[in-house]
């Protein structure tokens, strides 16, 4: 049997194991178990567990400014490896103090910093209130998600080192970077697993999709070792693409579709469509990110291994990504349409963080096609595009991954702290400046990969002035990005002191169209009319169909 | 305001209580950075805009890369950041 599919089904059978104890419990063993967790959450951290009161929602709130943070950070480090790509010793004189500044170097720890400090962090903190709220209960330990959350951190500053610096006295530091980062991962796994047991509520789909993404990660790891697969080339590359699935894709889907369900007022558009994601997602390989799994080998502290991959390897691999379509148009639609509602335009386009999921829905598709065609040239050893794969990624993280996660924790960070933004305005010029910044800025970058591999193809020794001049001005203009994250960190600190109290009375904008009479065609929710834009004093009235047919349905207010 | 299409993609763009000669604000200052850059390459044809040590000789051999701009800018917002996490948490 070939690698992809031996492992995969070790995956799928660990996955469905994990599910069905999930839901069933673990029968006598269950109450042993969950006191064993929460000794470990709380008791088992001694004085340390004394340092944080515990409030409801501090958790949430502690990863998701963390993240913030985070965030800018990445954008900088991201905006320097783009400069040093066309003028390479711009940082020449900190080589005095030993720094040697390399494009490459910069692109992978602004991918750490992005994928796990702002991305991972948006989604843990998000999901540390989604989960608690679908389930009507409070979060198992809130101060042991606020501890953990600084752990969080710290790693992803050794995996930063890491990647400038692989080895510091003869020690792994990535491996290290890996080691915290799995332990805390195991920690908030725990504490969203004990929310589960506490609760008699039935799961909603974002919420599985949640739970997968976290469970996901440690299965894909046993699968591979299982397998045997580590050591190969093609398992390293499934084992990133598995990482990719459940963690990243799995959460980001699960809080993405709350959010925008929250955000908008509209109910979910399809819980089917929802169940597609979750299925699609969990059994097929997702082909969004590098080409190259260095990322993983180096979190897994294992040695490179050269792609030598079988015929069959070759199509259960393109067959399976070619699936994974299916989950990525779903996600794309469901958010989509459930921003909108009844309407052909978003709702509510003034609350922060709608643009931001309404803007990575959009970019879903496009880029998963365009990684689609990447891997499948990668895995068929054709490797023509292979040149453009880091700017695909770059592109995936700071279009699709940073947008939605950044929207869904916008929208969940009121509800988490109590207060909203300081300025709506802000926010809106954070979210023009940071989409805008990272798609043109990366759009011309991207025109450069290309030319210089179709130059590179037709032997064409001289550079292009036009590749130059397109890769310099998509550095600079990425750095809106830079100036986006700076925007958004301190609106949303001001925020926590001074922004607008979160009340259950729907504030309206001045600049939402407020229509003084609703018509009621069919049965609906009180949430549903203030979100389309009623105020109080708008007048609901009944309204019934007209079904005479070939004629367009005229609504009229007089009772028959 | 209209509900009409363009009034919807009018209210998408503007932020919330945005005074609506914002944007007069914002091309305004698109244009005169169009305008230096045309002025300058009339006036220094063919020369590389100015770095930070061709303005402060000074700094000769340290900030003489345009990035030097870009990252005095973000330092400048890591520390509006940590100002405001520090002031916003003591504030009366």
């Amino acid at each position: 049997m070939d690698t992809i599919l031996s492992t995969l089904l070790i995956f799928w059978a660990l996955i469905i194991i994990s599910y069905i104890l999930i839901q069933r419990g673990l029968g006598v063993l269950g109450e042993v178990v969950r006191g064993l967790t929460m000794f470990m959450l709380e008791k088992a951290l001694g004085p340390g567990s004394d340092l944080v009161e515990g409030r409801k929602g501090s958790g949430s709130k502690i990863w998701i400014i963390q993240g913030t943070i985070w965030l800018f950070v990445s954008a900088t480090l991201t905006f320097i490896g783009l400069w040093l790509g066309h003028d390479p010793i711009a940082l020449h004189s900190l080589e005095a103090w030993g720094y040697n500044a390399l494009s490459s170097e910069l692109f992978y720890a602004g991918k750490f910093a992005a994928l796990f400090g702002a991305v991972g962090m948006f989604i843990i903190g998000s999901g540390l209130h989604i989960l608690p709220s679908l389930l009507e209960v409070d979060l198992a330990s809130e101060k042991n998600a606020v501890l953990t959350s600084f752990l969080w951190t710290i790693s992803v500053i050794i995996l930063i080192i890491g990647s400038q610096s692989s080895e510091i006295l003869g020690l792994d530091i990535i491996l290290i970077g890996t080691a915290v980062n799995l332990l805390v991962a195991t920690a908030i796994t725990a504490n969203q697993l004990l929310t589960k047991a506490n609760s008699d509520v039935s799961l909603a789909t974002p919420g599985w999709l949640i739970i997968f993404g976290l469970i996901g990660s440690p299965i894909a790891i046993i699968s591979i070792l299982v397998s045997g697969a580590y050591d190969e080339g093609i398992g390293q590359w499934l084992a990133y693409h598995l990482f990719g699935a459940t963690f990243w894709f799995s959460s980001i889907a699960g809080i993405a579709l709350y959010s925008a369900s929250y955000g908008s007022g509209n109910a979910l558009w399809s819980r089917t469509v929802a169940g597609v994601v979750i299925f699609g997602t969990l059994f097929t390989i997702n082909p969004l990110g590098d080409v190259h799994p260095i990322m993983a080998v180096d979190m897994l502290g294992l040695s490179t291994a050269e792609l030598v991959i079988t015929n069959q390897d070759n199509v259960i691999g393109s067959f399976l990504m070619a699936l994974a379509i299916i989950p990525i148009i779903a996600l794309s639609s469901n958010i989509l349409i459930t921003l909108r509602g009844t309407d052909t335009f978003v709702e509510n386009p003034d609350s922060a963080g709608i643009p931001e999921i309404n803007f990575g829905a959009w970019m879903l598709l496009p880029l998963g096609i365009g990684s689609l065609f990447i891997q499948t040239d990668y895995l068929s050893g054709v490797n023509e595009l292979t040149g453009i794969s880091n700017i695909i990624q770059l592109m995936t993280i700071w279009t699709v991954f940073i947008p939605l996660t950044l929207g869904a924790a916008l929208q969940v960070l009121p509800a988490a702290s109590g207060r909203y933004p300081l300025s709506q305005n802000r926010a809106r010029m954070a979210f023009w400046m940071l989409s805008g910044g990272a798609i043109l800025g990366l759009v011309l970058t991207l025109i450069s990969d290309i030319t210089d591999l179709a130059l590179a193809e037709a032997l064409v020794e001289d550079p292009s002035t036009l590749s130059q001049t397109m890769r310099k001005s998509g550095s600079v203009i990425f750095y809106g990005t830079v100036l986006g994250a700076i925007f958004h960190a301190t609106n949303i600190v001001s925020g926590l002191y001074r922004g607008d109290k979160v009340n259950s009375q729907v504030s309206i904008s001045e600049t939402t169209f407020a229509p003084t009479s609703y018509p009621l065609t069919s049965s609906t929710s009180i949430r549903k009319i203030l979100a389309s834009g009623a105020v109080l004093d708008t007048e609901v009235v009944p309204t019934f169909e007209s079904n005479e047919s070939g004629k367009p349905t005229p609504l009229h207010t007089e009772e028959e | 305001m209209s509900n009409d299409g363009s009034g919807k993609i009018g209210q998408f763009l503007q932020g919330e209580k945005e005074p609506s000669s914002s944007w007069v604000i914002l091309v305004i200052g698109f244009v005169a950075a169009l305008i230096f850059l045309v002025i300058y390459n009339i006036l220094y044809p063919g020369q590389d805009l100015p770095v930070l040590s061709s303005l402060l000789p000074m700094f000769e051999g340290v900030f003489d890369s345009g990035i030097w701009f870009f990252i005095l800018g973000a330092m400048i917002g890591a520390f509006a950041i940590l100002g405001t996490i520090l002031t916003e948490a003591t504030i009366e």
